[in-house]
């Protein structure tokens, strides 16, 4: 099933001598429980194209299809950011970005509150003992690991069980092991909970665990190679 | 989930100081509030126990309080016998400070008119009313003496027999009650070398005229000290209250217009005199300190609540990211300020009312006053917060992705 597909997309930043083309003609397709990443040099567009999935920055032209419904049009946006946030999209960012003043538990509540989809206490329970962190719920992200900080960053954006998942360089602050615990998490989940996964990432170390490798050089989709499909790995 | 409840049990020794802030900023409008209301009240009090309709005083002046006021004591009985003059006596004030021990007392003393006025209608806290003619004083108790102490004044001993509780003169100076009798006593009581020197002065008056020099045993009255001289006045009184008759107020009030030695003023006109005469400039300068003080201190909460939220961009941008619906980021903005203006208004209330009684001057509390911070905490708040969640909805959630 297609979780995601964008078509034609371009953005800029700028205007006349000073724009910057981030995005051109960005075509890409995702199906449910696909994990890709998304590599690149830093003002390749990485960041960029994440934003402009998650609809954080609205794309110039182009457009964006969830789970087979239109949602841009030529870079019209044509249904409610909030909505689509709440339901269809999660995620997972550099630093964990936890809220400080909840414990871990109550981030996770917090984030099915918001989406309105399933009882928060127990959702919140599923989720943390799935990704093996429950007996931190108590704990307050600042008592919290680096590595525990995004397992629950990452149960917090599984909360409303969304169709596609935005992690723009989730190891970034991780050790090596850390890291790689991390991206084999994002694995699990995407091919458990039949999830797309996109993950911006400058860790060539694990590439292993994508399904597809995208690459990106001057706002363009240079080149992908696609793994053989996880089940058969 | 509510957010700022979680927020502030977190963060609570932060709330707890900045509501403390708060608190203490408010304690001091509401003292301003207190001091102004504190010094209307003080102008007014003595009015208000003395259970006048009409004040008579000195014509063509507006006493006794707004400007001196003297009055033969013989008015008192010319005032009793106009029709639907129910009682009329004398008044008399007097501001002293006279030594008590090693301490100073500066008062407000007051004449009651023994017997028909025993100070009944002052209610007395403590103690008991007059009941002799001489000797016995009732004090307020911010003078700081106690029922059975006894004051020196003038020649004689005289014990406090009742205290009263915030009845002030309008200088803030503690009222103290004796009779009209005892009170001229107090007041013109001269050395015994004053009363020798004036004896001579008045002998001296005596003989630089025909009839002193004609008439020698003049001169032996004018020195004798038994003797009052019937030429001389009776110490004078201040004013002359009035009680009429029920409905009879105007009638009355037109008798002694008619008279050519009186002013008249109504118990409302008389305040007035007062309030825009004796402490008009007082209770400008104050309410002009009290408004600024308030601008200033909401300004100050206003730029705080709104710091509190600056504070918490970073996780709006997060709720936002989670899609979290304007509702709640509106709440979390709102009920914190809110929290905060609670318990500052609670910390205010609760510190004024344990420091306020020990200011020099009485500050007074009313509802209006009290319900008037309370207001105004509130519409700050909600204004600063409202500004606050403006800035929050319109907080561009993309740096977070980058952080």
């Amino acid at each position: 099933m297609e979780a995601l597909r964008a078509a034609h997309l371009d953005k800029s930043y700028g205007e006349g001598e000073t724009e910057v083309h981030a995005l051109r003609d960005i075509e890409l397709t995702l199906n449910a429980g696909e994990v890709v990443a998304l590599l690149g040099p830093s003002g390749s567009g990485k960041s960029t194209l994440i934003k402009v999935l998650g609809l954080v920055t609205p794309a110039d032209r182009g457009d964006l299809w969830m789970n087979g419904k239109r949602i841009v049009d030529d870079g019209q946006l044509l249904a409610d950011v909030g909505e689509l946030r709440r339901s269809h999209i999660g995620f997972v960012f550099q630093k964990a970005n936890l809220i400080p003043f909840l414990n871990a538990r109550r981030n996770v509540e917090l984030a099915c509150e918001i989406g309105e989809r399933f009882p928060a206490r127990a959702r919140a329970r599923e989720l943390l003992d799935y990704l093996g962190v429950e007996h931190r719920a108590s704990a307050y992200p600042s008592t919290l690991s680096g590595g525990e900080q995004q397992r629950i960053a990452i149960a917090r954006a599984l909360a409303n069980r969304p169709s596609l998942i935005l992690a723009d360089e989730p190891t970034a602050a991780l050790d090596k092991e850390r890291g790689r615990a991390v991206m084999d998490l994002l694995r699990r989940v995407a091919h458990e909970q039949g999830t797309a996964v996109v993950v911006v990432t400058h860790d060539h170390r694990s590439l292993d665990v994508f399904d597809a490798l995208y690459q990106m050089e001057d706002g363009r989709l240079t080149a992908s190679s696609t793994r053989p499909p996880p089940e058969t790995r | 989930m509510n957010l700022a409840f979680h927020d502030v049990r977190h963060h609570f020794g932060r709330f707890a100081a900045t509501s403390a802030v708060v608190g203490l900023l408010f304690t001091v409008v509401l003292a301003m509030a207190g001091i102004y209301q504190g010094l209307v009240d003080d102008a007014t009090v003595l009015l208000d126990r003395m259970h006048a309709d009409l004040w008579v005083v000195q014509r063509g002046t507006r006493g006794p309080f707004a400007d001196p006021s003297r009055l033969d004591p013989s008015f008192e009985l010319r005032a009793a016998s106009v029709p639907g003059v129910v009682s009329a006596w004398a008044f008399t004030t007097q501001v002293l400070q006279r030594d008590h021990g090693e301490q100073q007392l500066r008062f407000a003393l007051v004449g009651l008119a023994f017997p028909d006025d025993r100070g009944e209608e002052l209610f007395v806290t403590q103690g008991r009313p007059i009941v002799q003619a001489h000797g016995e004083l009732i004090a307020d108790a911010s003078l700081g003496v106690a029922v059975g102490e006894v004051l020196h004044l003038g020649r004689d001993d005289y014990r406090v027999v009742g205290l009263t509780k915030q009845v002030l003169a309008s200088g803030g100076d503690a009222v103290v009650f004796a009779t009209v009798a005892d009170t001229q006593r107090i007041v013109n009581d001269d050395s015994s070398d004053a009363l020798i020197a004036e004896r001579e002065r008045r002998l001296a008056r005596l003989q630089a005229t025909d009839l002193g020099r004609g008439q020698p045993a003049l001169g032996d009255l004018a020195v004798d000290p038994r003797w009052t001289f019937p030429a001389l006045p009776s110490p004078p009184i201040q004013a002359v209250l009035v009680r009429t008759a029920p409905a009879r107020l105007n009638e009355v009030r037109r008798a002694f217009a008619g008279w050519s030695d009186v002013s008249v003023w109504t118990r409302a006109e008389e305040e007035q005199l007062v309030l825009q005469g004796m402490v008009a400039k007082a209770r400008m300068q104050l309410g002009v300190f009290a408004a600024i003080l308030i601008v200033s201190s909401s300004l100050l909460l206003a730029a705080v609540l709104y710091n509190l939220t600056l504070e918490k961009a970073h996780d709006i941008a997060v709720l936002k990211l989670l899609g979290a619906r304007a509702t709640r980021i509106a709440a979390l903005v709102l009920e914190q300020a809110w929290a905060t203006a609670i318990l500052g208004y609670g910390i205010a209330l609760a510190l004024g009312s344990q420091a306020f009684p020990h200011f020099p001057r009485r500050v007074v509390l009313t509802e209006t006053s009290v319900l008037g911070l309370g207001l105004l905490l509130f519409l700050v708040s909600t204004l600063a917060s409202v500004a606050g969640v403006i800035y929050a909805l319109r907080i561009d959630p993309g740096p977070v992705l980058e952080s």
